[in-house]
């Protein structure tokens, strides 16, 4: 009877069940760690991005003193922008109150300024129906100098216009100061349109950049300006967030590799006996190293195929916990993972054999 | 002999208790520097975060509105009402003063007058007031502080007492209109059209790029606006930085409607509104707002990344955990034959176990313990050099006292322990459960 190699290698594994299910464990942990962290980190750019969405407007465009933005400025700035981006008009005007105090009335779209500046807080109230032609915001400190917050009775250039409030607005900013009103009905009253488009475009310096030419080149003879402190602070704070997972990575993928070649040479090396019988046998010595390097080849195609099962299930449950949206399983981390898996089973095999070469079998089956 | 067992078996096995430990010390690095740098991410972000500006904002209580828009002032909120510089002193002595990181002062001079030489007409600029690097009761602030993004060429303006001359910044775009360079000396008119108090022969010292209206200001040492506006001491805003606890439903309630004890936790709790409500208390005629754009987003920016760090010290710990148990189980298994041979001598159970504990014990706390070192060092160093900010950072400048986080040594040399001798375990029960004679035979 000839002993073929596959059969050498089936019996190997299940006859050490207990030795080879271990391998595999430590293996399967080794991967899924991997793809997990892998997972984690594709995605981390675009969620960190989807945090700073919260800042608000990170592009300004404005026309410039004694002239006003276009008609189809609006279209044109969505139109570049591209459909992610969060895109509001602002449109404003100094009227005075009831109580002739003069206040800064701004015409704006309140579907789009509620997505854009999401850090906004209504009190006392909410935000005006879309449909509702006549509402008003009124920041908290404009709402001192109104009489009726119901009816807000406001005079632009001697026309009068009367809005009813639905709640006010509190912000910390300018914003405190002013009433925000429905762009149709401020450019019915006022006659003017909108002077200020702000921009938010998610992601980071070089897509901003790449939008504000867009813009530029979209819009001529209009000022097109980033808010600096936001697209500065944005991408360092992701830059940095970036290299500390990319550190992570690299520290856990270590710690996990070394520990699980430590339990494989170990377990390799226990079978000394074996590899003195085989030697003794007949065996080549090239013959025994690729039965070692295949057994852990087939162990780490194994833990691989366990672990991004497992590691995509962790990375997942991360994000859902942490961002509160989903990262789906990546296709692409799988050829890294399979490559480190495999690295860290062959050097686990290859450690050993290097220790055994020098054996005598003979000394080692009387048991020396 | 118990004794000499054990230490035989540490002199003999050097390469198992090697690759035993290597796990174990591993492990441990790995997890003490992901905690170490979980526990700090907190600071490092916040300070990160500074770039976004002042999250509390101080205005004079004023009995009309301000009319600004695109950052042009057209009509500010009444001419009349000033903070006073001098109460700004107060804001240490406040709860919390020791949250507040920076606090820029301001005044704005609208209508003064840059003159280049004696044959050209006045140019209206703004003129601003403010501190650069001003001592405010041993906390080193300023306007630069608060404003990471402004760019500067030359230096801040310096004030020096019963100097003819004043040092100002200018914006960058007033730089550019008037053809003006670092250095460069104009006659600065105040606008009561004298030279009161300081206002006259003024020197350019630095122009400052902001990307936004400021870059069409000039930037004076708050006296001197002060001089100029004919009103000492007064500040007509203040800008504020604080560290701040994330916003939550509680920080949201009213403190005036709140009682007794949830008030002073209330009152205790460092959320920016309770930080406002104090510079209320603390400042007469002051009107404290948190900035919601920045503290709003500020605090979920901090919390996801903060959550992802200690999500991923919670992996890093599970990973570490299998690995060690996983090598210490091999470790063991390894010694069957040993173990065989101990019980078919007289060895009892127990006695084995005992010293296959302590072994294993000695080794958890000895790689722990090495792990927490190395990992701490790891930790400071990559912090350091992640979120190093402009200064060239060498391990002489880390001390060894922000390093070395004591509370971590005992949890990370414990967690060693725990999974070393819960790795063992089984394995160790298994071996103590074998026929002696069969391990023997079967390995000799």
């Amino acid at each position: 009877m000839t002993l073929s190699m596959s059969t050498i290698l089936r019996r190997s594994l299940i006859h050490r069940r207990a030795r080879s299910l271990s391998a595999l464990v430590a293996l399967t942990v080794s991967a899924g760690v991997a793809t997990a962290l892998l997972t984690l980190y594709a995605d981390l750019d675009a969620k960190l991005h989807h945090e700073f969405r919260s800042f608000g407007a990170n592009i300004v465009i404005t026309a410039p003193a004694s002239s006003a933005l276009p008609q189809d400025a609006l279209a044109k700035v969505r139109q570049v922008a591209g459909s992610d981006a969060l895109v509001a008009p602002f449109a404003y005007a100094i009227a005075t109150t009831d109580r002739g105090t003069p206040v800064v009335v701004a015409g704006t779209d309140f579907a789009a300024v509620k997505k854009l500046d999401a850090s906004w807080a209504i009190e006392n109230g909410a935000w005006p129906d879309p449909s509702d032609t006549q509402a008003a915001l009124i920041g908290q400190r404009a709402a001192n100098f109104i009489a009726d917050e119901h009816a807000v009775k406001l005079t632009f250039a001697g026309k009068p216009l009367t809005l009813h409030g639905t709640g006010r607005i509190k912000t910390g900013g300018d914003e405190d100061s002013r009433i925000y009103i429905p762009l149709p009905a401020f450019t019915a009253w006022t006659g003017t349109t909108t002077s200020v488009i702000e921009v938010q475009i998610s992601g980071n310096a070089q897509k901003i950049d790449a939008a504000i030419t867009g813009l530029k080149s979209a819009l001529p003879g209009m000022q097109v300006q980033p808010v600096r402190q936001l697209v500065e602070g944005e991408s360092r704070i992701v830059d940095r967030t970036h290299t500390l997972m990319y550190a992570a990575v690299l520290l856990i993928a270590l710690t996990v590799g070394v520990s699980v070649l430590a339990t494989l040479s170990a377990s390799v090396l226990e079978r000394r006996r074996d590899f003195a019988l085989m030697k003794a046998l007949g065996g080549s010595q090239s013959q025994l190293i690729s039965l070692f390097l295949l057994e852990a080849a087939l162990l780490a195609f194994a833990g691989v195929i366990a672990g991004y099962i497992i590691g995509s299930a962790l990375a997942w449950a991360i994000s859902e916990t942490n961002f509160g949206t989903a990262s789906l399983p990546r296709i692409e981390v799988l050829p890294l993972v399979l490559l480190l898996n495999m690295a860290i089973a062959v050097m686990a095999a290859l450690f050993p054999a290097r220790v055994l070469r020098g054996l005598q079998p003979a000394a080692l089956l009387k048991g020396e | 002999m118990f004794l000499r067992l054990l230490y035989e078996s540490f002199r003999r096995q050097r390469r198992r208790k090697l690759l035993a430990g290597v796990a174990i010390l591993l492990g441990t690095t790995a997890v003490t520097a992901m905690l170490a740098l979980a526990t700090t991410i907190g600071d490092r972000i916040h300070q990160e975060l500074a770039v976004y500006g002042a999250n509390i904002v101080v205005t004079p209580v004023a009995d009309s509105l301000d009319v600004k828009v695109g950052g042009v002032n057209l009509k500010p909120a009444n001419g009349g009402a000033y903070l006073h510089e001098s109460d700004l002193i107060k804001l240490r002595g406040i709860f919390w003063a020791n949250n507040i990181t920076g606090v820029s002062p301001e005044l704005r001079v609208d209508s003064v007058a840059i003159v280049g030489n004696m044959n050209s007409a006045p140019i209206p600029v703004k003129e601003r007031g403010l501190w650069f690097d001003h001592d405010l009761g041993g906390l080193r602030t300023g306007a630069p502080q608060l404003h990471p993004w402004w760019k500067l060429t030359g230096q801040w303006p310096q004030l020096f007492k019963g100097s003819d001359t004043f040092q100002v910044v200018l914006g960058a775009s007033l730089a550019k209109r008037l053809n003006l360079k670092v250095g460069d000396g104009f006659i600065l008119n105040g606008p009561t059209q004298q030279a009161v108090d300081g206002h006259g022969q003024a020197s350019a010292v630095g122009i400052v790029s902001t990307g936004d209206d400021t870059d069409n200001e000039v930037l004076v040492p708050l006296q001197i606006a002060q001089g100029g506006l004919g009103a000492d001491n007064a500040v007509s805003r203040v800008e504020i930085s604080a560290r701040t606890k994330p916003e939550d439903a509680f920080a949201r309630s009213d403190p005036d409607k709140l009682t007794g004890k949830k008030h002073d936790l209330w009152y205790c709790s460092p959320y920016a509104n309770s930080i406002a409500y104090q510079i209320r208390e603390a400042i007469p005629g002051a009107n404290a707002e948190q900035v919601r754009q920045v503290e709003q987003s500020e605090g979920t920016v901090l919390s996801r990344i903060s959550g992802l760090m200690w999500l991923i010290s919670a992996a890093a710990l599970l990973a570490a955990g299998f690995a060690v148990s996983a090598a210490m189980a091999t470790a063991i298994l390894e010694r069957r034959a040993e173990i065989g041979l101990m019980r078919s001598l007289g060895a009892s159970r127990s006695a084995i176990a005992l010293l296959f504990y302590s072994e294993t014990g000695l080794l958890a706390v000895f790689a722990g313990a090495c792990g927490y070192l190395i990992g701490s060092s790891l930790a400071a160093w990559l912090g350091a050099k992640i979120f190093a900010t402009g200064t060239a950072t060498t391990f002489a400048s880390i001390h060894i006292a922000t390093v070395l986080n004591p509370v971590l040594l005992p949890i990370v040399v414990g967690l060693a322990l725990i999974v070393a001798i819960a790795g063992s375990t089984p394995a160790i029960r298994q071996a103590l459960r074998m026929d002696p004679s069969s391990i023997l035979r079967a390995d000799a």
